[in-house]
C-alpha cells in the first residue's frame, strides 16, 4: 500500500513540475542573442578608461602626476610627460594602457586629482596581439599645438587679472593699514602702557609690535 | 572514545585487487570547477575520497605581499567570484577598522544591500547547479533566469557583473540612484514570488527527495572538527552566523532570522539555503527603507595608507560561510602578509569523512551540497 501511495505521489510531484514548466514555456524568451542586438549598456559600465575632453579648454587635463600608473594594481598604464616649453601646465606627452592587462577596478579614476579620466562604453573591441596597448592621446595628439597656445594665451590672461588682482589687493591692504596706523595712533596714549609693563617672557614680541606700528605709520 | 572507521563498512573479505581508483574532475561536467576527487572505490561504495585541490591557484595572498593596500583590492573578487561583492566589501571594512576610518550611513546601507543582493544570486546560482548536478535542468535556467536581473541591478551601480571593486577605504565607489532602488524592489518581489515556484517545482520531487534525504549527514564533532561553517553548519542546527555573532557593518540594526535545520544532510542545507534568500530579502528590504541621503565617500580617496603595527583579523559571512582576513602590518604601505581563511577550503576538507561509505551517485550531491568554490579553495 505504502508502494502505491510513493507511486501515486511521484506522478502527482511529476504533474506538478509538468504544470510549471508549461506555464513557464508560455514566457516570452529572455536570451539576448548578443551579436544580432545591442546590449543595454548600464551607465555604470565598465570598459577601457579614456581621458575626459573638458569643454573650457577643447582637451584631456591630464598633468602626467602618474597617480594613475602607481596605483594601477595591474600595471597597465604608461604616462610620460611634465613641463611644456612656454605654459605653466604640465601636460602629459604619452598615456598608454595595456587593456590586455586591465582589471577595469576602477581605483585610476578614483585617484585622478584633476577627474580627467573616465570609463569608456566600448563593448566590442578585441585585442589582436599579446599587448593590447591604447593610445589614449590619440584623439588630442593633432589639437595639442593649439591647444598649448590656448593655454599661454589662458595663463597670460589669467597672470594678467592675478596681477591685476594682487593690484588691488595691495591697494586696499595699504588703505586698511594706513587705517590701522592712524588709529593706533589715534589711541597711541594706551598703547606704550601695555608695552611698559611687558612680562619677562613676552618681553620681545610685545616690544615687537608698536615699534612695527611706528614703522608703518612714518 | 574510537570514531567508528567507515572503511569497516567495505566487505572485510574485499581484496585490495577488486578496488579501483576513479577520478571524478577536474574536467568531469557535474564536477564543481577544477575540483578532481581521487575516490577509491568498491564497487559503488567509496573507500576513500582524497580532494585534490590546487588548479586555480593564483597566489592571491602573495600578490598581497608586493603591492599596497589599496592595490589588493581588486583581487578580492577575484577570491569568490560568486560572492564577490561580499569579499570586497569584507576587505574595505577590515582595512576601516585597522585604519580608523568612519564610514559614512549611505555608504554603509548601500553596501548591505550590494551585500545582501549578492547573497541571494549566489545562492540562485547554487540552487540551479545543484539541481543541475542531481539531473534536473529546468530549474537551472528558472534560476539563471532570475540571477540575471540581480545582476543587472549590481551592473547598475557597480558596472560589473562578477568582480565588482565595488568599495572603497571609506566607502563604495558609485553612488545608486531611484533606479536603482526601483530595480532592487523589483527584483525581491520577484524573487520573493519564484521562490515558493521553486519550492513546489523541486522540494516535494521524489527524485529529489530520494538524493537528498539522509544523504551526507555532517553533524557534531566533525563540524568542530574540520571548523565547518555557513548553510552546512547551520543545516546541523547551529545557529552561528557572522552577522548575529558578532555583527560588522550594520547588521545589528536589521531584524532578520538565522535559519537551522537538525537533520544535518543535503536536504537540510538545501533548505537552509532557501530560507536565507528569504532572510537577504528581508535585509535588503529594511536597508532600501532605511537608506539615508548623505555622502558615500569620506572625502577623496587617498593614495597611500599606512595602518600601524600589528596583527588584525576581520570576519564577514559570506554566501559559504565564515570568511576570515588576517592582515599583519608591518607599519609600511604594504601588507606584509594577507592571509585569507575561506569556508569553503573547511568544508571542503570534511569531504574525506564524509564521503566515506557512501555511493559514488551521492558525491554529486554530497559535494554539491556544501557549495564549493573552487577559486575560493585554491585562491
Amino acid at each position: 500500500m505504502a508502494y502505491l501511495g510513493r507511486i501515486l505521489h511521484g506522478f502527482k510531484t511529476l504533474l506538478t513540475g509538468l504544470r510549471i514548466t508549461g506555464r513557464e514555456s508560455m514566457r516570452k524568451p529572455v536570451t539576448l542573442t548578443y551579436p544580432h542586438v545591442e546590449p543595454k549598456l548600464t551607465g555604470a559600465y565598465r570598459s577601457a578608461i579614456k581621458l575626459i575632453r573638458f569643454e573650457e579648454m577643447d582637451s584631456h587635463d591630464c598633468v602626467a602626476c602618474l597617480a594613475c600608473e602607481q596605483i594601477c594594481p595591474s600595471f597597465c598604464i604608461k604616462i610620460d610627460g611634465g613641463k611644456i616649453e612656454g605654459i605653466k601646465k604640465k601636460r602629459a606627452t604619452l598615456f598608454e594602457m595595456d587593456f590586455a592587462l586591465c582589471s577595469l577596478c576602477g581605483l585610476c579614476i578614483d585617484v585622478c586629482p584633476t577627474d580627467t579620466l573616465e570609463y569608456s562604453r566600448l563593448y566590442d573591441e578585441a585585442g589582436y596581439d599579446r599587448d593590447w596597448n591604447m593610445d589614449l592621446l590619440e584623439e588630442f595628439r593633432d589639437f595639442e599645438p593649439t591647444f598649448i597656445e590656448q593655454q599661454r594665451e589662458r595663463e597670460e590672461k589669467e597672470a594678467a587679472a592675478k596681477a591685476a588682482k594682487k593690484a588691488a589687493a595691495a591697494k586696499a591692504k595699504a588703505e586698511a593699514d594706513a587705517k590701522k596706523a592712524a588709529e593706533a595712533e589715534k589711541a597711541g596714549g594706551d598703547a606704550p602702557k601695555s608695552g611698559d609693563a611687558p612680562k619677562s617672557g613676552e618681553a620681545p614680541k610685545s616690544g615687537d609690535a608698536p615699534k612695527s606700528g611706528e614703522g608703518s605709520a612714518s | 572514545m574510537k570514531t567508528p572507521n567507515p572503511i569497516d563498512l567495505a566487505p572485510a573479505s574485499a581484496p585490495e585487487d577488486e578496488m579501483y581508483y576513479l577520478n571524478m574532475g577536474p574536467q568531469h561536467p557535474s564536477m564543481h570547477g577544477v575540483l578532481r576527487l581521487l575516490l577509491k572505490l568498491h564497487g559503488e561504495e567509496i573507500i576513500t575520497a582524497e580532494p585534490v585541490i590546487g588548479y586555480a591557484h593564483r597566489a592571491h595572498e602573495k600578490m598581497a605581499e608586493n603591492r599596497s593596500y589599496i592595490m589588493f583590492l581588486p583581487n578580492t573578487s577575484r577570491v569568490d567570484y560568486l560572492s564577490g561583492m561580499i569579499y570586497n566589501l569584507a576587505y574595505c571594512e577590515a582595512m576601516e577598522k585597522i585604519l580608523d576610518i568612519e564610514v559614512p550611513e549611505r555608504a554603509q546601507y548601500i553596501r548591505t544591500i550590494a551585500n545582501e543582493l549578492n547573497r541571494i544570486s549566489s545562492h540562485l546560482l547554487w540552487f540551479g547547479t545543484f539541481l543541475l548536478d542531481l539531473g534536473g535542468v529546468t530549474p537551472f535556467l528558472y534560476c539563471f533566469d532570475d540571477r540575471e536581473e540581480i545582476l543587472e541591478v549590481l551592473d547598475r551601480v557597480t558596472g560589473s557583473r562578477l568582480t565588482y571593486s565595488y568599495g572603497r577605504f571609506g566607502g563604495v565607489t558609485m553612488d545608486v540612484d531611484d533606479a536603482f532602488l526601483d530595480g532592487a524592489r523589483a527584483v525581491l518581489k520577484r524573487i520573493r514570488e519564484r521562490i515558493p515556484m521553486y519550492l513546489s517545482l523541486v522540494h516535494d520531487n521524489v527524485i529529489f527527495r530520494e538524493r537528498c534525504d539522509g544523504v551526507g549527514v555532517m553533524t557534531g564533532d566533525l563540524l568542530r572538527k574540520y571548523g565547518i561553517t555557513g548553510p552546512p553548519l547551520r543545516a546541523a542546527g547551529v545557529a552561528y552566523d557572522v552577522r548575529r555573532a558578532e555583527p560588522y557593518g550594520i547588521y545589528d540594526r536589521f531584524d532578520f532570522e538565522i535559519p537551522t535545520r537538525t537533520a544535518g544532510d543535503c536536504m537540510a542545507r538545501f533548505e537552509v539555503r532557501v530560507d536565507e534568500m528569504e532572510q537577504s530579502c528581508r535585509i535588503v528590504e529594511q536597508a532600501i527603507e532605511g537608506l539615508p541621503e548623505g555622502p558615500i565617500m569620506p572625502g577623496r580617496m587617498k593614495k597611500r595608507f599606512k595602518p600601524p603595527k600589528g596583527e588584525f583579523y576581520f570576519a564577514v559571512e559570506s554566501a559559504r560561510g565564515h570568511f576570515g582576513m588576517y592582515i599583519v602590518s608591518d607599519g609600511t604601505d604594504n601588507p606584509s602578509r594577507i592571509k585569507l581563511r575561506t569556508p569553503s577550503f573547511s568544508n571542503l576538507s570534511s569531504m574525506p569523512e564524509v564521503l566515506r561509505g557512501t555511493f559514488v551517485a551521492d558525491t554529486i550531491a554530497i559535494v554539491g551540497s556544501i557549495d564549493v568554490v573552487l577559486p575560493e579553495i585554491d585562491r
